[in-house]
């Protein structure tokens, strides 16, 4: 029993992750129709941008949290300004390449820098609340680390503001406007290009905080955006790819999904669950568990 | 584009034909300097045949990768299944079963064309993203499947091991230079199987379904029956590449048929320009040889392990930029 409120909570946790991770794509995607494959990469460069401004630079988890987020940000600002915005009317296969090089070329660049060796935030540099041993005993026996309340709280926090700025706020209104009909936003005064390059940022930085995150839980390492990102997505194609709240749901049953087959089937099949989900998904209704009936988009 | 014996064309072949003429030539000189005391440093004949074996296994993976991604314009990002489905084939066949060679080669064929007909059946009607999304799916659960189901392949980490080499009527191939002409026949057959297939019918009805899949429909165009033969074809090819490489490698395993192997391919095909039988050589060749070069402790240090594919993600993004139709092809398809 423990054991089982335990898988539940390790795949609340996990899904949380994956739910912040899958707004990113599913944001980038209802706007310009893309699958931002280098985003898992950008996910993977917060965990290790927060590794280092924490033990090279020393600086406090609390500052280098939003400071991974601002640089992550910009990165994925400069990733649609230098290699997605020229493509804007090309082919949709050549952005698509495009991505995939993009992500390959990140995940190896990270291989350069950092080398593949597991890396690990170090107990000594992270505020002492985050340690695995403090935890709550549920009833029942089962442990519930304060890391992890941490984990879904600030994945909930996100995910709400997330919600209230595409709904309540004037940025919110464009972003809307321009994953409509692009051209009529632009027409109607909206600048398109302004408002993909700050849906890029949101993404961004959302996926640098799901990065931290895993971070705090399991090791960092250069392949982990391309594992965990493959899952992320499979979330947001499960939600309905550009469906936000979906994305955020499809996450939580990915979650899951993922460590309750990783428990109770095959460990070595952690990952193929998701796959799984993924086809069956878009071979039987493309469109989502929560997404409109557009049937198949090109 | 005519079906024609060029110049261009003819010397495209012979070079590809007489290559390892050229590299032993090298050896030889670098093996008379050697008895001068004048050292080169360069490769030995042997390594570089081996080298030029695989650029050539490439050439043909990335014609098969083609005829999917560039004739009918889907994005497959799932080749290397089929690599991945000839090789456990003839591998399996010939290590357990010791099942002959030449009987176990056409089989790893028959065997990927009968997964390119499952792969395709659910996905006809998927088009871009969709298509990418479900092939890669595809070879990864084929991949996890491989790396840990140990009854099936009866090593850790999907490894089969003394993979026997073929033979005929008591001569033994295991040479490089038996593997060289056995896959430089391959790599033949398989260019004129494609050249012969691009210029007929069937290809002209795959490049309509590429420019305009519903006008070729309108145009009475089986578009289902095209693509699902299209994508039997290119996974023929992939096994075909598969059950060469299982005899070559003598031990295959999982790592060998990750889902980088499908991206490298891939991108062989978009440097040459894709839709271009020509251009995906090319593009293997390039980046064929390049890879084996660029391998770490050769000239690049061991700590920059991954550079090579940060060199081809950037080829990628470059083409993309700069050179959408690839090297060959003058305009963007």
């Amino acid at each position: 029993m423990s054991q089982f409120l335990e898988q539940i909570i390790n795949g609340l946790v996990l899904g949380g992750i994956y739910a912040l991770i899958a707004v990113g794509y599913t944001m980038v995607y209802g706007i310009i129709q893309l699958i931002n494959f280098a985003h898992g990469e950008i996910f993977m460069f917060g965990a290790y941008i927060a590794l280092m401004l924490i033990t090279v630079f020393g600086i406090p988890f609390w500052i280098a949290l939003p400071l991974s987020m601002i640089l992550c940000g910009m990165l994925g600002m400069l990733i649609d300004l230098v290699a997605y915005r020229p493509l804007r009317n090309a082919p949709r296969l050549s952005a698509l390449i495009t991505a995939i090089g993009m992500s390959l070329a990140l995940q190896n660049l990270a291989r350069m820098i950092w080398s593949a060796r597991p890396r690990q935030f170090s107990p000594e540099v992270l505020p002492t609340i985050f340690l695995s041993q403090n935890a709550v005993t549920l009833p029942g026996g089962a442990s519930l680390p304060y890391r992890d309340v941490f984990i879904m709280v600030l994945a909930l926090v996100l995910m709400v503001a997330l919600n209230r700025l595409i709904y309540l706020t004037k940025i919110g209104k464009a972003m809307r406007a321009c994953a409509q009909n692009p051209v009529a936003a632009n027409l109607m005064g909206i600048r398109t290009n302004r408002v993909i390059a700050i849906t890029f940022i949101i993404g961004s930085a959302l996926g640098a905080v799901a990065g931290i995150m895993v971070g705090l839980r399991e090791v960092v390492t250069p392949t982990m955006g391309y594992y965990k990102g493959v899952a992320a997505f499979a979330a947001a194609v499960l939600g309905g790819i550009g469906n936000i709240t979906g994305a955020m749901l499809g996450g939580i049953i990915i979650g899951l999904a993922e460590v309750f087959g990783a428990g109770y089937i095959s460990s070595g099949y952690r990952l193929a669950i998701a796959y799984i989900i993924m086809i069956g998904v878009i071979v039987i209704r493309p469109s989502g568990l929560f997404g409109k009936s557009t049937g198949h988009r090109a | 584009m005519k079906n024609q014996l060029t110049p261009k064309n003819i010397t495209f072949g012979l070079f590809i034909c007489f290559l390892p003429l050229l590299m032993y030539g090298i050896d030889a000189i670098a093996l008379f300097l050697s008895h001068r005391n004048i050292y080169l440093g360069f490769p030995s004949g042997d390594y570089m045949l081996r080298i030029i074996v695989r650029a050539y296994l490439y050439m043909l993976l990335a014609i098969g990768l083609n005829i999917v991604c560039g004739f009918t314009g889907l994005l497959d990002l799932g080749y290397v299944g089929f690599y991945l489905i000839g090789g456990y084939t003839a591998g399996l066949l010939m290590a357990r079963l010791g099942v002959n060679y030449w009987i176990a080669l056409p089989l790893a064929v028959l065997n990927g064309a009968l997964w390119g007909l499952l792969r395709g059946a659910p996905t006809l009607r998927l088009t871009g993203d969709y298509f990418a999304i479900v092939t890669f799916g595809f070879a990864e659960l084929l991949f996890r499947i491989v790396k840990n189901e140990q009854w099936l392949i009866g090593g850790p980490n999907g490894l089969v091991r003394d993979i026997p080499p073929p033979s005929i009527l008591g001569v033994v191939f295991n040479q490089n230079w038996h593997n060289y002409y056995h896959i430089l026949i391959l790599l033949i057959l398989v260019v004129f199987i494609a050249y012969r297939l691009q210029h007929s019918r069937v290809g002209r009805a795959w490049v309509a379904i590429r420019e305009d899949e519903q006008a070729a429909e309108s145009m009475g165009i089986n578009v289902s029956r095209y693509k699902a033969l299209a994508f039997a074809v290119s996974a023929a090819i992939g096994g075909l590449g598969g059950g060469f490489v299982a005899q070559f490698q003598v031990n295959i395993s999982a790592p060998f048929f990750e889902f980088w192997e499908s991206i490298l391919i891939l991108c062989m095909v978009v440097l040459g320009g894709m839709g271009s039988i020509r251009g995906a050589m090319i593009g293997a060749a390039i980046l064929g040889s390049l890879g084996e070069v660029l391998r770490p402790g050769f000239i690049i240090p061991y700590q920059f392990g991954g550079s090579r594919y940060l060199i081809f993600g950037l080829i990628l993004i470059l083409l993309m930029r700069f050179r959408p139709g690839g090297l060959t092809l003058r305009k963007a398809s």
